[in-house]
């Protein structure tokens, strides 16, 4: 049945669908809607759990702890509370927890424009907690793919043994469209990590061996561990190189924008090709640098200062042009412009 | 013969551990064991939890799947683990620092939760892992490296801020103490919801020294001198007494609330209005104001918001308001003062 649905309540389906059975949260606008799903829900099904919990640091070491107990788990915040999630997120990939945060961006840095829509957590993702780690993030932009999404992240999670993240646009969680998310079929990933209470593993962010002794200075095993750890999430983030390509023959430009900006700009496929990645992160880079390859320009449209631009120049090895959509202002006008502008300037 | 089954639940194989010879964790770690132990509890049954710092390292040296968690987190995650598994028994090991300070609000929360887990802090009154800075509950004047010429602020009450709400379970001990303090691990173990056992224990290298104590011993006999067991469960524990204090769920009061008995009216005899013949009576002219509701007919000429006016904010004289009352803020009890004239026709 066709419903209306807004992008929180497709996330949550989607949660639900792939099988979550704890959240915990703090309330933070735009995101709030899905902790009172869950906090509704655990009010009907004793089997769902839901912890409103006092901050967001607490939310997230809740369902990091929560999935090591065996029970697929998730959060959900803006990019504030993501901030204090950041410790909890790099203990997620030490311990090896599979988890999914979902991440309704607003315009930073701090408190910021509450709460105006803005696409700039993405070196959050990456760069937020202490020392190297490779999470997996998808960006969807509409209502529909959101759903699906999130049950990709689950998924991803539980093949890469890691928190996933999902990032969505503040206008997203907030927008309503026609979905028939029973109609849509999805594959589960199903738990195999071993839940608490089996035997003597020792789950610690401390350092450690396969056989989870700890090894403070041991560089050689310190080098063994987080290779498996990086080769097990670019092995699954591997399984999932989803991207959206628009190809306009004549063009010479392509653009490259992704979640609700590469809504915005989609009538513009008249006039240039478009490339939306959906898998955020790890950066598409074969796929960039093949579809880039036969574009003279360039331009990178965002509501960041440039956050994916620099990571496709750094997969390209070439110059893109910028266009960033900063303080909560996506009208399609301004864009058009700006482009125009780029091109003529050629810079 | 001394029963020393309670090694299974330790990994020997990583001894020796990282703790420094006088230390009070060992104790800890040793007694909390032989309590688990002596309950059967193993592991398939039981998970452990810490924070960081010296006593953080506790769980990862118990023979059962133990979580290490990023500093001051042991609580949340202890509580997470047990709302998914309540068929686990969670033990938290973790230390004053962890729990007090950057855990500090976690701690507020999380007993105000109150879920069935055990803490164990281990309050040797410094931060030791770092190298002797002051804590949340160093005493004041203790001079520490961050606090050289004596610590300036009060520390940190555990034992009131834990025992503020109904049910709690505190316990102070120290190590030296060992039969009060293998009382107190026992029942810690054994209270249904969230049990706190605050251990004082001794730092002899990075704080005891500095302190002018030579051996571990000496600062046991400080512990004798400062402490004195309180015989008996008390409600609450004065900062210089080692014991337990524990109260069940408060039983609650029952306010009787006087319901207010709805009059019966006998409304068989009276008049019959149809919903046309009440729109007369909207106060105009002289007339009275009338109001229909649940089949009743009430006039409400008396109410100081109708006075001489056809409407008030929300409601409209002169008809079957059943509706509207249903969502008003309030309720019908507001119309029951007024004398009921009639009946309406169904």
């Amino acid at each position: 049945m066709k419903q209306l649905l807004s992008g929180n309540e497709a996330i949550f389906q989607g949660a639900i669908r792939a099988g979550a059975t704890y959240f915990a949260g703090y309330p933070i606008t735009p995101s709030s809607e899905i902790l009172q799903q869950a906090a509704a829900l655990a009010e009907e099904n004793p089997g769902f759990r839901f912890l409103q919990a006092e901050d967001e640091i607490a939310a997230a070491i809740g369902i990091i702890s929560a999935s090591l107990a065996g029970a697929k788990s998730f959060t959900a915040t803006s990019g504030p509370g993501f901030s204090l999630m950041q410790e909890a997120l790099g203990w997620g990939h030490a311990v090896e927890a599979p988890c999914v945060f979902v991440n309704s961006m607003r315009v930073g840095p701090s408190t910021g424009m509450p709460t105006q829509p803005a696409q700039s957590d993405l070196l959050q993702i990456k760069g937020g907690s202490a020392g190297d780690y490779y999470p997996i993030a998808f960006y969807p932009n509409s209502v529909e793919e959101s759903f699906r999404l999130t049950v990709t992240a689950f998924n991803a999670a539980e093949e890469s043994l890691s928190p996933v993240i999902l990032l969505v646009d503040a206008l997203l969680s907030h927008l309503y469209e026609m979905a028939d998310l029973d109609a849509i079929e999805v594959a589960v990933v199903p738990r195999t990590k071993d839940p608490l209470g089996r035997s003597q593993r020792l789950f610690t962010g401390t350092a450690h061996d396969r056989m989870g002794n700890v090894k403070t200075n041991d560089p050689e095993a310190y080098r063994d561990w987080l290779n498996d750890l990086k080769e097990r999430h670019l092995q699954a983030a591997d399984k999932y190189p989803l991207y959206e390509y628009i190809p306009r023959k004549d063009s010479e430009t392509l653009l490259i924008a992704f979640g609700i900006t590469s809504r915005i700009i989609s009538s513009l496929k008249e006039r240039f090709s478009i490339f939306r990645p959906i898998r955020i992160f790890p950066v598409l880079e074969k796929e960039l640098q093949e579809i880039t390859r036969p574009y003279r320009h360039i331009i990178v449209v965002e509501g960041n200062d440039g956050q994916y631009a620099s990571w496709t120049e750094c997969a390209i090895h070439r110059k893109v042009m910028r266009v960033p959509c900063l303080g909560g202002g996506f009208k399609f006008q301004w864009i058009q412009s700006q482009i125009e502008e780029r091109l003529k300037e050629g810079k | 013969m001394i029963d020393r089954s309670y090694k299974e639940l330790l990994k020997l194989g990583r001894f020796p551990h990282t703790w420094c010879p006088g230390c009070g964790i060992g104790a800890v770690l040793k007694n909390v064991a032989m309590a688990m132990k002596e309950l059967g509890w193993n592991n398939q049954n039981t998970s452990v939890v810490s924070g960081i710092g010296c006593s953080g390292r506790m769980a990862g040296y118990m023979n059962l799947d133990a979580v290490h968690t990023p500093h001051g987190r042991a609580l949340t995650a202890a509580e997470a683990i047990k709302t998914v598994r309540p068929d686990l028994n969670v033990v938290v090991l973790s230390g004053d620092g962890d729990l007090g300070a950057i855990g500090g609000n976690h701690l507020l929360h999380t007993s105000r939760r109150n879920p069935d887990i055990t803490v164990f802090c281990n309050d040797n009154e410094i931060y030791g892992l770092t190298g002797g800075q002051a804590g949340p509950t160093t005493p004041k004047g203790t001079k520490t490296v961050t606090s050289p010429r004596g610590e300036h602020y009060q520390p940190l009450r555990l034992n009131r801020i834990l025992t503020t709400q109904a049910p709690y379970f505190y316990a102070r001990t120290t190590v030296y103490h060992l039969n009060h303090f293998k009382t107190c691990i026992r029942e810690a173990l054994l209270w249904k919801g969230f049990s706190f056992v605050d251990i004082i224990s001794d730092c002899i290298e990075l704080n005891g020294r500095r302190l002018g104590f030579k051996t571990a011993h000496q600062m046991f006999k400080w512990f004798e001198e400062r402490f004195h067991i309180a015989e008996g469960v008390r409600d609450h524990l004065k900062d210089d007494e080692l014991g337990i204090a524990k109260k069940e769920v408060e039983a609650e009061v029952k306010v009787e609330v006087e319901v207010e008995q709805i009059p019966e009216v006998q409304i068989e005899g009276l008049k019959l209005f149809a919903l046309e013949e009440l729109k007369q009576f909207d106060g105009t002219e002289g007339r009275p104001i009338y109001i229909g509701y649940k089949g009743k007919v009430y006039d409400i000429s008396a109410s100081p918001l109708f006075q001489g006016e056809k409407r008030m904010r929300c409601h409209i004289a002169g008809k079957d308001l059943t509706r509207d009352i249903e969502i008003a803020p309030h309720g019908e009890e507001l119309l029951f003062k007024f004398p009921v004239v009639g009946r309406l026709k169904e």
